[in-house]
């Protein structure tokens, strides 16, 4: 039963993201701003914190390969960019006091060197001109804002969803 | 996992990224062409998409509604005043149907361009990270998409198809950076004043309208439509409307920015238009041979 939890999850999340895409650009007074879902990445970087780095870096591999077919045609970014965030996240979580604060706040940043990697890459290739300034006013920090706001709602739920598998780990193995 | 990075490891991440930087590179240069596993992924994808969609838009819907309901009193009142004007204006129209169904028996000419078969089609998801603007139908070849049909809603024009799958059709929106992105138009005035719809001022949220001739004067308010000249798109879809027309970059040609008349932000369902003339390969791009000596 439980063992089907994380690839559950996983996959509504990664079909939930385009939908609450569906309402973005948000036009307030003139102005547009991009929020962009980043729910999966944002999970799998809990994931590897409070579970185990394996699992993430596969679920991160799979559904990045997903996500670059089916959405954005250049396969490999995304399959590159997930599992190593949750690299990063592994190595960095190490480092600092590991409770839930800390993991939210770690999950923040990650996710702002993600969009920036992002940006950078999309500027190399052309598919987009928007000055730096542009890019933080309206993308970066209307972004962090509502996935702020995401993990802030659900955040402790992943968490305990994750703590009270971990003695099971132990003992079953191959839990996912 | 103790030690990740032993040296093993470490190779064998340095080759996982070798073949995702080649990947990279080789999915970007002939992008539209879709390989067989990437079609099962994306028919897979699309199927489980429509099931999460279709709660999410009747949701969206009842918003919709419950926002029309607000202001339902306010327009009312206004559809009211213009309905007036709407009586002479059918009789108009029916008139001007008809003539223009008597003449062209008179000259005997049968295709049009601007007829086209409707394809409706809702939209599954929108690419969600929003650096390339681009939509997910739920229709594909079964239904008869082909690649380089026009898309739009019923304010006007917003895309064309870039990639099938039997099931789904990927759509690039007409607010792309894609440099080859162009589509045929017009403006309507006295003389019809032809041009391409090249590029996209995201600053402004306006379309450019370039290769216009110079001597041709232009007004702001302007209305612009496809001209079906490239070859895919109908002719007479609703592009927007001119708000500043300039000299281009190299002097030569005029510039129009153009509103967009469709709204992007909420898009649900779209009509995708297959044109009944014979189509011409090519992108709508007005470059093919048959173009050239058409115009």
């Amino acid at each position: 039963m439980i063992r089907f939890l994380v690839p559950i999850v996983c996959l509504v999340l990664f079909f939930v993201e385009p939908i609450f895409g569906l309402f973005s650009p948000l036009s307030i007074s003139g102005s547009l701003y991009y929020v962009v879902p980043r729910f999966l990445i944002l999970f799998l970087i809990f994931l590897t914190v409070f579970y185990e780095l394996r699992h993430a870096l596969f679920y991160g591999l799979f559904f990045g390969l997903l996500y670059d077919v089916f959405y954005i045609d250049i396969i490999g970014l995304y399959s590159f960019l997930y599992p190593a965030v949750c690299l990063i996240a592994a190595y960095f979580f190490k480092k600092i006091p590991q409770n839930l604060l800390s993991a939210t706040l770690l999950a923040l940043g990650l996710l702002i060197a993600m969009e920036v990697a992002l940006y950078l890459f999309f500027l190399l290739i052309g598919l987009t001109d928007a000055p730096a300034g542009t890019f933080l006013t309206s993308r970066l920090w209307p972004t962090l804002i509502a996935n702020a706001l995401y993990l802030g709602l659900l955040g402790w739920v992943f968490r305990s969803m994750m703590v009270t598998q971990d003695p099971q780990r132990g003992t079953k193995f191959g839990l996912y | 996992m103790p030690q990740f990075l032993s040296n093993k490891r470490l190779i064998l991440l340095l080759i996982g990224v070798i073949l995702l930087v080649a990947l990279i590179s080789l999915t970007l240069r002939d992008r539209g062409q879709v390989s067989l596993p990437e079609q099962i992924v994306k028919e897979a994808v699309g199927a489980g998409q429509s099931v999460f969609s279709r709660p999410a838009h009747f949701v969206t819907g009842v918003f919709d509604n419950i926002d029309s309901l607000i202001n339902t009193f306010e327009e009312n009142r206004l559809l009211k005043a213009r309905l007036e004007e709407f009586a002479g204006v059918q009789a108009e129209v029916t008139d001007l149907r008809s003539e223009n169904e008597e003449l062209k028996e008179l000259v005997g000419k049968e295709e049009d361009l601007r007829e086209y078969n409707p394809i409706q089609a809702v939209v599954i998801a929108r690419n969600p990270d929003q650096w390339e603007e681009k939509i997910i139908l739920n229709r594909g070849t079964n239904h008869g998409v082909k690649e380089n049909m026009a898309v739009m809603t019923a304010g006007g024009l917003i895309g064309k198809v870039t990639i099938v799958t039997p099931t789904t059709s990927t759509v690039e929106l007409v607010t792309t950076q894609n440099p080859n992105y162009r589509v045929s138009a017009m403006v309507l005035g006295e003389d019809d004043v032809f041009g391409l719809i090249e590029g996209y001022d995201a600053e402004r949220r306006e379309l450019l309208l370039k290769r216009i001739d110079f001597s041709v004067d232009l007004k702001e308010g302007d209305q612009v439509v496809s001209s079906g000249l490239g070859g895919i798109f109908p002719k007479g879809i609703v592009i927007g409307e001119i708000t500043e027309v300039t000299i281009d970059e190299f002097g030569l040609t005029k510039l129009a920015y153009v509103k967009p008349a469709a709204d992007f932000s909420m898009l649900n369902h779209v009509v995708i238009a297959d044109r009944l003339a014979p189509e011409v390969d090519g992108e709508d791009n007005g470059m093919t041979e048959d173009e050239e000596e058409e115009s």
